[in-house]
């Protein structure tokens, strides 16, 4: 087997292609993730980060190139074989309904049913209250019984992660998991990616705010127009280098050369073996 | 304490609403009552609500589902004549039998589709939809009957006739049995089956349900097509009452019906709302025409107290809403801000 036939990652894309109309939003983009990684997409606005993610997890259909998922390779991808393949996605869009408890949020649109569709109450309530122990909610304060709307917009993406979790995710993607978030919430949600890491799943982090993804990242992803244009390991970066990088970037579409070095588009990922 | 008065306003927080629309239906019972002792203590009282009440009833539990999931269906009373019609015309043909009401229930069927077609495939608001198929079905009635009604005492005797609206033990109206079993089947669906989960996320959040794969589209259909058939079979159940077809039908219930859905205390905003509330919604809209029309209250006035019943408890439901969110954010707050120091 050439190494076009295979991939060793989690997920990866090879030359992936979408178009809307007129405008290229995803041009050649080749990403990927490990297993066991933490990467964080990073770029401006409008660079494409969520197209891709979106491309991935089946929500667009790409217009040219190749999605990998655990070996297997797709042209194109529906959500429910995304789902299948444990690549699951918290979309940037709170998909909670808010007046519902929170152990019918997490099994939304997957209920434990038997044959005849009738809901398997006690069984859904059970399993969400393994998971708030499991993930060091305030268990005095939330209980599966308890409505979404009374929860605080960390605890909030606190359920769409358990909902990943639940359903075996091996990958969560978090689509600008922070945006609106105050301070000590979004605490609350690097918390939770950290878990996601001790767990042995792979997380990508979308965001613009650099500082909220620097702690919890193994890796960077840079996206610009439509392109990964830099991909660096954390341990040869410091924040203020991360930072320079993208003003940088968005200034001239390029990188600065003094990281030309590390950086790591086009080449082989070699994780660190422990 | 802790434990015990937790528990205990936790179930308090989740039934709050259903207490209060039972707590609401017997002080009215009481004060009726009180003004009235002749009349609420002769059982021919009990007897006149139980058989007048199902006709709001019926159309209004099955548009408990079509408000929680954030839309309004005004057809229904047309499509409780049109149903009308239709079993009346089979039965002059036929005979009272099974087929009328089968026939008169497809009829149901075919109007909630269509209503259902409209407002997921048309992209119509539900508002604007139904107010046309208001006025189609109810042009259908009038054509089809030539504005005749049509007689049908006839078939007092028949079985199917006493089984849908005879007087069990000379008393007790069956159509009030009806509506308690229609009632439980539609509870049952709503709370214990997928499909209710799924018409509760259409109405609190269509977008995220549509994410995570619940096809909202065919949800709707389904719960127009329910509340076509229940309107159907409110018709029937109308028409079998006074043992005539007349092209006039249902035209009462649409008020009425909608005021028993928001009396019960389901939410106008969608996602939220109970079958336990709708149906005692209901018995208490009944309640306050009869212990009006007892204590000596002109009928004129009854269309003036519902109109302010209605609007009273939406006003009610939207300061509820907003206190519940005041005081939600200020909880959430106090969580996340460390307690100052003592």
């Amino acid at each position: 087997m050439s190494i076009e036939d295979r991939s060793e990652y989690l997920v990866e894309t090879r030359n992936l292609i979408k178009r809307f109309g007129d405008v290229i939003a995803l041009r050649n983009v080749n990403f990927r993730v490990g297993y066991n990684e933490v990467v964080g997409l990073v770029g401006d606005n409008g660079a494409g980060k969520s197209t891709l993610v979106k491309t991935i997890t089946g929500t667009y259909a790409p217009d040219g190139g190749e999605i990998w998922i655990k070996g297997r390779r797709f042209k194109r991808i529906t959500p429910k074989i995304a789902k299948a393949l444990g690549v699951e996605i918290v979309h940037q869009e709170r998909t909670i309904a808010e007046n519902q408890p929170i152990w019918r949020n997490i099994f939304m649109g997957r209920e434990l049913t038997n044959s005849l569709g009738f809901l398997k109450i006690r069984e859904m309530e059970e399993a969400t209250m393994k998971l708030i122990k499991e993930m060091g909610f305030k268990s005095e304060i939330i209980y599966p019984g308890k409505l979404a709307r009374t929860l605080s917009g960390g605890y909030k993406q606190g359920v769409q992660i358990a909902r990943a979790l639940y359903f075996k995710a091996d990958l969560v993607i978090l689509d600008e998991p922070t945006i609106q978030l105050s301070l000590s919430e979004v605490n609350r949600v690097l918390e939770f990616v950290k878990d996601l890491k001790k767990r042995g799943k792979s997380c990508v982090f979308i965001t613009h705010n650099i500082y909220h993804v620097y702690p919890v990242a193994d890796r960077f992803a840079i996206m610009d127009r439509g392109r990964i244009v830099a991909e660096f390991w954390k341990s040869d970066l410091s924040i203020e280098d991360l930072s320079n990088i993208l003003v940088t970037i968005a200034r001239t579409g390029t990188i600065p050369v003094e990281y030309r070095e590390i950086n790591l588009v086009s080449r082989p990922l070699e994780y660190a073996s422990s | 304490m802790g434990r015990i008065s937790d528990a205990f306003s936790l179930v308090w927080y989740r039934y709050r609403i259903q207490v209060a629309v039972f707590v609401l239906f017997l002080a009215l019972w009481a004060l009726f009552f009180a003004l009235n002792p002749f009349a609420f203590t002769r059982p021919f009282t009990y007897t006149s609500l139980m058989s007048t009440m199902p006709f709001t009833i019926v159309p209004a539990l099955s548009l408990t589902y079509v408000i929680i999931c954030a839309e309004i269906d005004l057809s229904f009373p047309s499509v409780m004549a049109w149903a009308s019609w239709v079993l009346a015309t089979s039965w002059t043909h036929f005979g009272p039998n099974l087929l009328g009401v089968i026939l008169a229930l497809l009829a149901g069927l075919v109007a909630g589709f269509l209503n259902g077609l409209l407002v997921t495939k048309a992209r119509i608001p539900s508002m604007i939809a139904t107010l046309g198929t208001l006025f189609f079905w109810r042009g259908v009635v009038m054509v089809c009957s030539q504005g005749f009604g049509i007689p049908l005492f006839m078939y007092r005797d028949a079985l199917l006739f006493k089984l849908l609206v005879g007087r069990i033990g000379g008393f007790f109206p069956a159509q009030m049995i009806w509506t308690i079993v229609l009632a439980i089947i539609l509870w049952v669906f709503l709370n214990r089956h997928k499909f209710g989960a799924h018409v509760y996320f259409t109405g609190d959040n269509r977008t995220a349900a549509q994410m995570m794969g619940i096809n909202t589209d065919k949800i709707l259909i389904g719960v127009f097509m329910i509340h076509g058939v229940v309107s159907a079979f409110a018709g029937i159940l109308a028409t079998l009452e006074v043992a005539t077809f007349w092209p006039s039908l249902g035209e009462a219930y649409l008020m009425k019906s909608i005021a028993a859905v928001v009396v019960g205390g389901t939410s106008i905003f969608g996602g939220s709302g109970t079958i336990f509330g709708t149906f005692f919604g209901g018995l208490t809209l009944g309640l306050i025409e009869l212990g009006l029309l007892a204590a000596g209250v002109a009928g004129f006035w009854i269309n003036l107290v519902y109109g302010v019943v209605i609007t009273v408890a939406l006003m009610i439901q939207v300061l509820i809403r907003e206190t519940e969110i005041k005081r939600e954010a200020r909880e959430i707050l106090s969580k996340e801000l460390p307690s100052p120091k003592s």
